[in-house]
């Protein structure tokens, strides 16, 4: 389980200090599948940082299973919105996948079962010797997904990691992290500003307000059955609740902006 | 006042020509195109023609010898291997230079872009000591290594250091921050992020760095052995000067570009043979 209990996080730089999070608490249950919604500019990448062990909080504590986060831990990996960074370009697809393996001098005999298996899991296995350039944006994802399951981690975290695919990419790339969260029990934690892809994919929805000093205003349980179409009128009911609640932020939002 | 959409129009014409020129050259490196290759061909045939029109019937050939005259001046002096041996005087000096100041330039720029602190203290020495082109060195040079080969691998090495070093370091800075910490949630130590993540990110800045250092070389060496050699192409140039005979300046003139094409040819390849995988730009998305 990661808890987060009353986290403020405060940048430092030469124009004056930033108050990005203000006493912002959360539980995550293992296994479960949690969005954090909000506008941008509302910290929740920065909360993602913070629970990846990247960024240091200013006061408040961040535990899991209990234990300090203070650095990237291997029961926590990071999913990043450019697959195109993120990769490693020089190594093949399954070279990627090996890459974790090999730091974490899992033996040898064990890459290629482990490398298969996962290349297989996100349908990239006819692919495996290609690089990151001959794949598509859709393709490169799946490839991080494999490489960060190999490693067998605990928790996915993940930062907008769709954002930057088309909508159809998008839709399936969703069922395909559905599956594998149904699959393998992993606990996710899932950045978007996108109310749809919240919906569609959380357990529970954090919402967070625009900041400075953003705070985590109120979390939502989903209890409707996947696939959530907004179609069905419940889906979009709730659709139309959170944008209401949202609705107040944004407009600060674009205050702020001006 | 300019006008601004007539500026773009010329930009982008500029630009979409600058494209097409990129693109006819690199058609031709990699697939020895035949249209590429037979403009190539016609290009030099006119250069010759225009050459030869030039010395016979407007300049005096004794100051622009005609390229048949040059290249009957080249036959003996390639047939008794003397161009031969001041070309590899010359390459070796330029290798051995170009080499270490490459490999040392790399090991500081990895380690400058790397260590903040040893950044900011070194960096405005190499900051300042950049300026002076090898040129500007030679006369300590050769008070300090005499006129033998230890002053022309120092020239060289210092043209080529400064030059790696910074595109290393910049290479080094370059490396995403994304890259770095998935590396980190995959179980990678510092030093193996380092190693295993960073460098590697680096090489193409390396390579270009590397290659204009390889043109710089090229265009060291021959001052260096004009003013203080008793041997290599630049030492055959300044003994031609000194007796008038221009047709032997042009043969030599014509040997530097010959080699300096050849060796970034030669670089290319290895670079595509052995580097290749590192070479690869992911766009985002």
């Amino acid at each position: 389980m990661l808890r987060v209990d009353n986290v403020r996080k405060v940048f430092e730089s030469a124009r004056g200090n930033y108050v990005a999070l203000d006493g912002v608490s959360l539980d995550i249950v293992d296994g479960e599948f949690l969005c954090l919604l909000g506008p941008s500019g509302c910290g929740k990448s920065t909360l993602l940082n913070i629970l990846a062990g990247f960024e240091p909080v200013t006061a408040g504590k961040v535990t899991a299973n209990g234990a300090p986060v203070i650095r990237a831990g291997r029961d926590r990996v990071m999913f990043f919105q450019d697959a195109g960074s993120a990769l490693f370009p020089w190594l093949t697809a399954a070279e990627n996948v090996r890459f974790g393996l090999r730091v974490r001098k899992v033996p040898k005999g064990e890459w290629n079962a482990v490398v298969d298996n996962y290349l297989q899991m996100v349908d990239l296995d006819r692919h495996r010797d290609k690089f990151p350039a001959e794949l598509s944006g859709g393709m490169r994802q799946r490839l991080q997904i494999a490489r960060a399951l190999a490693v067998e981690p605990a928790v996915l975290l993940m930062d907008e990691p769709f954002a930057a695919l088309d909508a159809l990419t998008r839709r399936r790339m969703h069922s395909v992290l559905l599956e594998i969260w149904q699959r393998t029990g992993k606990t996710i934690v899932f950045v978007t500003h996108d109310i749809a892809e919240a919906i569609a994919l959380a357990d529970r929805i954090g919402m967070m307000s625009v900041g400075p000093r953003s705070v985590i205003t109120k979390v939502l349980d989903i209890d409707l059955p996947r696939p959530r179409d907004l179609g069905n009128p419940q889906v979009a009911r709730l659709f139309n609740e959170i944008e209401a609640l949202l609705a107040p932020d944004l407009a600060l939002s674009d205050e702020l902006a001006k | 006042m300019v006008n601004v959409p007539d500026g773009r129009a010329a930009l982008y014409a500029a630009r979409s020509w600058a494209g097409m020129l990129l693109r006819a050259l690199r058609e031709f490196a990699t697939r020895g195109n035949k249209r590429a290759l037979l403009l190539t061909t016609a290009s030099l045939l006119i250069a010759f023609l225009g050459w030869q029109f030039l010395s016979t019937f407007v300049f005096n050939p004794f100051l622009i010898p005609p390229p048949v005259e040059v290249i009957r001046t080249a036959i003996p002096m390639v047939a008794s291997g003397e161009i031969l041996t001041d070309v590899s005087i010359s390459m070796v000096r330029v290798l051995v230079g170009f080499l270490t100041g490459s490999l040392v330039g790399i090991v500081t720029g990895v380690l400058l872009g790397r260590i903040r602190f040893l950044h900011d203290l070194l960096d405005p020495i190499i900051e300042l000591l950049r300026y002076l082109s090898p040129t500007a060195m030679i006369p300590i040079a050769v008070i300090w290594f005499g006129i033998g080969e230890m002053s022309k691998y120092f020239l060289i090495f210092w043209g080529t250091f400064f030059i790696v070093v910074i595109n290393t370091v910049a290479g080094v800075w370059r490396t995403p921050i994304a890259r770095q910490r998935a590396a980190e949630c995959l179980g990678a130590n510092r030093l193996q992020i380092f190693v295993l993540v960073v460098i590697p990110s680096a090489v193409p800045y390396i390579v270009t760095g590397m290659r204009v250092a390889m043109a710089s070389s090229f265009m060291s060496i021959i001052p260096a052995e004009i003013l203080a050699a008793d041997s290599g192409i630049g030492y055959l140039l300044q003994k031609s000067s000194m007796l008038l005979q221009t047709n032997r300046i042009f043969v030599a003139l014509l040997t530097i570009c010959l080699l300096g094409f050849l060796v970034d040819r030669i670089f290319r390849l290895f670079v595509d043979w052995v580097l290749a995988r590192y070479m690869a730009f992911v766009s985002v998305s």
